[in-house]
Order: C-alpha cells, then structure tokens, then sequence
C-alpha cells in the first residue's frame, strides 16, 4: 500500500473519465454509446470516493472502530446515491435504444436518426 | 397602483398605448362608415380575381411554408450552407461541441487568472 | 395557516411526490379519480407557493432544516459548519417556482384531453408529478448535491415523458438524445461537486460562499458547473440537441421543458452569482455568457427562420429567447464589482434578463400548446401540409396571435415590456448587443407571421373541412397563461416591483443568502 503514489486514483478517475468522452464522441454504435457513459459514472464515482480518503484511516463504522483517523463518510453516501442515479439511467438509455432499433432497424447514431438540421 | 415601467432610461405605460389605439380604432371605425355600403356576399362581386385567368382549388393556391421568404433564403445561401453543416443531427457531434466549450473556457478562465 | 407557511418548503416539494405515488394506486379503480387528484394537487401547491411569496417579501429569505427540532435550527450547538438538508428559499427562488407551479398547472389541464387517446396514461401522469417533484427541488435546494439529485430526477422524468408516445420513431430518437445529454451533464456537475467538497469539505451553498477561495480546481469547477448547466439550457454551441429533443414531445410536456430549462438558468445563475459571487472574475465570466447569448440569440432565430416543422421551429426560437435572457444578466454580472455602473445599468439589465424569463415561460408554453392543438388537429406537424385552419380553430389561431405579438416584443403586451429594459440597459454596456437583439427581434417576427400565414390563413384545405374546434380543457390550459400574459401586460412595473427587483437584488446581494443560514441560530 505504501509503495501506491497516492493520487494513483485520481489518475486512474481521469483516465477512464477521459476514455469514456474518447468513446462517445467517436464511436458510432449506440451500446458503445451507453457503455462509454456508463463508463464515465464508474470514473466519477471513483473520484468521488478516492476524495474521501485519509492516509492510514479506517472505515467510517463507529462499532469496535480502531484507533487512528477514519475516512470522510459523505463522499460515500454521494457515491451510493449516484450510483442509483445512473443505473435509472442506463435503464431508461437501453430502453429507448430497443425501440429506436426496432422503429429504424439499425444501431448506428448516423443510419438511425430522423431529425436533422 | 401605478402603471408606469421605468428604469433610469426607459419610459413605458401601457395604459397610454391602449387608450391611444382605442381612439384610433374609432376613429378607423367611423372612416369606415363613410364608405360604400354595397356589397352583396355570394355574388360575383366577392369572387377571387387573378387578372381573368382560371383560380385554382385552395390545395394549389395556397403558398406553402417552403416557398415563402424564398428571396432571403437565396440572398442568405452561404450563411445557410455554413450554418446548417453543424446541425448533422449525429449525436456524438453533440458531445464534441459540449467537450470543446469546457476547454475554450476553462482556457480562458485559466489565463484571466494569471494576467491579474 | 402560520405553520403552513413554515413548513411549507418541504410540503411543495413533498406533496407532487406523494401524488406520484398515489396516482398508479388510485388510476387502476378510476380515471377521473386520477385526473381530480392531479389538478387538485396542482391548485393546492400553486396555493401554497403564493402563500409562500407573499411571506418571504414581508419576512426576507425562508429556510427551512429538515430534520431538525425547528425549522430554522441550521448550526445545532456544538456544531461549527451548516449540518443537515437546508432548503433556502429567497427571491429568485421563489420567482421561478411561481412560473413553474402556473405552467405545470396549465400542462396538466392541457394533457387531460392531449393525451387522451393514448394508452398509458397513468404512467404519464406519475411521470409528470415526478418531473413537477423536481424542477421544485431544484429552484429550492440550499445545497449542491441535492442540485445534482434533483436535476437528474426531472431529467430522467423528462425523457421518458418526451418519449411517451412509442408509435413514433423520432419520439424515441428524441428522448436518446435528451437523456444522453442530461446523463453528461449531470455526471460533470457531479464532478464539479466533487472537486468543491474535496478542497472545502462541505456541500452547503450558503457555506462554501463563505469560505471559497478562488483556486485553480475552482476555476475548473465553475467552467463544468457553467457549461453544464448551460447545455441544458439550450446555449448555442450546445444546442443541436434541443430541437430535436422538444419538438417531438407531447405539447405540455414541451411546455414544461421549457421551464426546467429556465430552472437549469436559475441553477447556472447560483452558482456564478451566490456561490463563487464575492470571489468571481466577473468581466471574465461575464463576457464568456455575453458572448455566448450573442451566438445564441443570432443561431436560433436564423435557424428558426428555415423551419418546416412547427414545433421545432418554435423550439429554436426558445432558444433564441433564452440567449435574450443570458445577455441581461452576463450584462449584470460583467458589471458585478463596479458599483456605480451596476446601480447605473447593471440592475436594470439584470431585471430585464429575469423579467424576460417570465415573459418567455408565459408566453412560449402558450406558443407550444398552439403548436400541439394544431397537431391535435391535422395529425401532423407539418407546416407545409397545412392551410386555412383558422375558419374552424378560432380560438387557437387567436391564442397563437397574442403569442406571436408578444415573443416578436409588439407593444402593449409583455414581451415589449421586458425587451425595452433590456435594450435601454444594455445599449451603455455595448451598443451592439441592442442591435442585434433588435435584428432577432424582426426576425423572429417575420418567421412566425410566415408560419402564421402558411397555417392558419387561406382558403380551407378539403382535407381539413370536416372537424372543430379542439376539446376544451385544451383551450382552458392555453388561456391560464394567456391570462397571465395579459395581467402581466397591463401592470408591468406592478410585476417588476413585487417579483423582479427582489430576485435582482438576491442575485446581486449574496450577503442575504449566507447570512440567513450562518447566521441564524435560534
């Protein structure tokens, strides 16, 4: 543990943060689309709960805690409710993109659209 | 109650402006009054009139939503062929324009913040 | 009636909810049972936000803590920091939550005949006071994460409501692209959040007012907090989402879109103005949203001008209409730190931009719902398949001419009233903002006489001969705004003194908003 720098996940929240815009902006599928979004809330929930951490803390539980410092607990409660968040999200997105299959009978974001201009 | 909106420059009463128009719809109204009063409905007298040449059904007749103000839109061609190549309707563009705003402003944040 | 009015935060907010979740119950024994519940739910929270208003201009800003032994009680003893949810209401709040509970009032009437040929109806209903739920939420919240939650909760309510009808495939493309747009955003409005909370270790608004200084990540933060809420208002380079997403929704709930674009404004002018307000670089920031409206207002009318379809060319002019109210108050916030140009001009421009956001939510959902009878009508929505539909729907074509005459900014109605503030107050900042609003102006006229004529005047089509009017609780939901349009109309400065100068000065103030939670220990 000691031999981890200790913004590695924040690296580690950028990177996937930067990955998943790389996915929705140049990948045409629509799954892709949904899977580089769902993508972007793992990098966002990770930065979240990468923030709260105290070097040597423990886990924020009151019941037969350990000495030393513990870790900030809201970023957690943030964390669990944006993750409740997004998954309405990603099942209403997969939802919609069903019917945008069945109604044009593709996937692709440039093939499947009606409105332009 | 006062009716008056002002600012230090502005000056508007819309009491003022419906009493004016009241009074000159009256006096529109006996203007009118002076005129012919003959005019009989049905007749050949209301029938439309396109200099002696056969009138259309109203399916033909009727201008279209894409053939009015045809001479601005010829006028404007350039402006409309640059401005309608963004609209693609694709919405990965959507995100690249979103991406690019962050940057363009966070740059400009960013450097206003070390020139003060 | 006192308590009520004490508790009466958390009951605006909690009282859609309840309905939300009564009404699957209560739809599957009657139908009429339901669509009482919905109105009477809506009369009684529009009630209970008046009554609220009408407190916090003789009473200043309402707090109110949930949870807590009083409502008031924001720091208990022994605390140092604002502890628990705070819901903080002062005068910008509780402005947009007037126009929110009037048009979510008026789109309720207007489905109850809209969508009455379509199945599952309940599930629309539920949908709507869930989305009604949020956008309250929303205007109410005294800190950041509850922003983030009910952002997304009238988001998510948003898309499923604007793909409700599933016949349809550009209703579902519409409804992909809304909630693809709105899952972003919300995801970097939650990072923004993150990087506040880690430098200063709160989420209170109120709070980190107090205590933000103006880092580097700061400034990062502001950008996400700014572009994202701006996308989700429809500011031009942002908004090729927009049109798509909100002409092929139902016709209420594209009214109602409208507003909780509106309240993402709201939200955007919270954080430039009340949570980085004594820290900002105001020039800077302010210059960045003037000329962003510039771009906005001029893209939305020109391309409004090229529409064929009726909802989505009014969707353009909504957003030509906002880029209007973004350069009111990029005006005032670029003046925010000189005091004597912000007394000269600044709070006059800044009461133009937010009298033109009443304005607009009066007069556009009254424009949306035309559009809507009109589709009701002809089956279509179309402009070059229709003609002469003003022999049989007089009162739609009357209706859209007092819209009409009010977005194009035609004196006497409302839409001059908040223009001409604009103009005058904004020409000292820079002459050429006023021009080109006035070029928008013209232009927006010019465009909707043209749909005017190619839709409503004419001989009567053969297709369209036989049919009336369209139902009447569709015409009773256009004539509560237009009656709004014509209260407003007759006593402007009447509306500007009570609504609009208390919600410039809270904006302008932010003492106000930090004291009334740091300050109030009982």
């Amino acid at each position: 543990m000691e031999h981890i720098p200790l913004n590695f996940p924040f690296l580690a929240a950028a990177l996937l943060v930067g990955i998943s815009f790389y996915i929705i902006i140049f990948k045409k599928n629509l799954i892709k689309l949904i899977m580089g979004i769902a993508m972007m809330a793992s990098g966002v929930n990770l930065f979240l709960v990468a923030l709260g951490y105290r070097a040597g803390g423990n886990a924020p539980i009151y019941t037969d805690v350990p000495e030393g410092p513990m870790v900030l607990p809201v970023p957690q409660a943030l964390t669990l409710t944006s993750i409740v968040i997004n998954v309405a999200v990603l099942a209403l997105m997969l939802t919609i993109v069903i019917r945008i299959y069945r109604h044009t009978g593709s996937l692709d974001s440039e093939k499947s659209r009606k409105l332009k201009g | 109650m006062k009716f008056i909106l002002g600012s230090g420059y502005t000056f508007w009463n819309p009491l003022i402006w419906i009493i004016v128009f009241l009074v000159v719809m009256v006096m529109v109204y006996f203007f009118r009054r002076r005129g012919q009063k003959g005019y009989k409905k049905g007749t050949d007298q209301a029938r439309i009139f396109l200099c002696g040449e056969e009138v259309p059904e109203a399916e033909q007749r009727h201008i279209r939503v894409g053939n009015i103000y045809w001479g601005f839109f010829e006028t404007l061609k350039e402006y409309y062929n640059f401005i309608l190549k963004p609209h693609t309707g694709i919405i990965n563009d959507y995100i690249l324009w979103f991406v690019v705003a962050i940057a363009i402003t966070v740059i400009i944040l960013l450097i206003a913040g070390l020139a003060k | 009636m006192a308590s009520l009015i004490a508790q009466s935060p958390i009951l605006i907010i909690a009282i859609p909810l309840a309905a939300a979740f009564l009404i699957p119950l209560i739809g599957m024994v009657s139908q009429k049972a339901r669509n009482a519940l919905v109105v009477v739910s809506l009369v009684f929270v529009a009630f209970l936000v008046f009554a609220l208003a009408r407190d916090i201009s003789i009473n200043g800003i309402h707090i109110y803590t949930l949870g807590a032994t009083s409502p008031d009680l924001t720091i208990p003893t022994g605390f140092m920091v604002p502890v628990r949810i705070i819901l903080e209401v002062d005068g910008m709040s509780v402005f947009f939550s007037i126009i929110w509970s009037i048009v979510s009032l008026a789109a309720a009437i207007y489905s109850l005949s809209h969508i009455a040929s379509e199945t599952g109806q309940t599930r629309f209903y539920t949908l709507l006071m869930l989305m009604v739920m949020g956008g309250f939420g929303l205007m109410y919240t005294g800190d950041l994460f509850n922003l983030f939650v009910f952002l997304e909760i009238a988001s998510i309510s948003g898309a499923a409501l604007i793909a409700y009808r599933t016949k349809f495939a550009d209703t579902q493309e519409g409804g992909f692209k809304y909630i693809v747009v709105s899952a972003i955003a919300s995801l970097m409005v939650l990072f923004a959040i993150g990087l506040l909370y880690a430098q200063y270790n709160s989420l209170n608004i109120a709070y980190l007012a107090q205590v933000i200084q103006y880092t580097t990540l700061d400034k990062i933060a502001l950008a996400l907090f700014l572009i994202a809420f701006a996308m989700k208002t429809g500011m031009v380079p942002l908004h090729l989402w927009f049109p798509d997403a909100y002409s092929v929704a139902p016709a209420s709930i594209t009214g109602m879109l409208v507003i909780t674009s509106h309240a993402c404004m709201y939200a955007a002018f919270r954080i430039c103005f009340t949570l980085y307000g004594g820290v900002i670089n105001a020039p800077v920031v302010g210059w960045i949203i003037i000329a962003f409206g510039l771009l906005t207002m001029f893209v939305g009318v020109t391309m409004a001008v090229y529409q064929k379809d009726v909802m989505r060319f009014m969707s353009y002019h909504a957003i030509s209409q906002l880029g209007y109210m973004w350069i009111g108050v990029g005006v005032g916030l670029a003046v925010l730190g000189n005091p004597q140009l912000l007394a000269t001009f600044g709070r006059d421009a800044m009461s133009g931009g937010i009298f033109h956001i009443l304005n607009h939510a009066m007069y556009k959902p009254l424009l949306f719902f035309t559009g809507g009878a009109l589709f009701h009508y002809t089956g279509t929505r179309d402009l070059t398949k229709m003609g002469g539909l003003a022999h049989k729907m007089k009162w739609t074509t009357i209706l859209y001419m007092i819209g009409t005459l009010s977005i194009s900014g035609i004196p006497p109605l409302n839409g001059f009233s908040s223009k001409i503030l604009i103009y005058e107050s904004v020409y000292q900042f820079h002459p050429i903002l006023t021009i080109t609003g006035i070029i928008v102006s013209i232009l927006t006229l010019a465009s909707f006489t043209k749909a005017f004529h190619s839709a409503f005047m004419g001989a009567e089509l053969p297709e369209y001969k036989r049919g009336k009017e369209v139902p009447r609780s569709m015409i009773i939901g256009m004539l509560i705004l237009a009656a709004g349009i014509i209260f407003v109309t007759l006593f402007p400065s009447l509306v500007v003194d009570w609504a609009i100068h208390p919600a410039a000065d809270a904006l302008i103030d932010q003492s106000a908003y930090i004291n009334a939670v740091t300050g109030a220990i009982p």
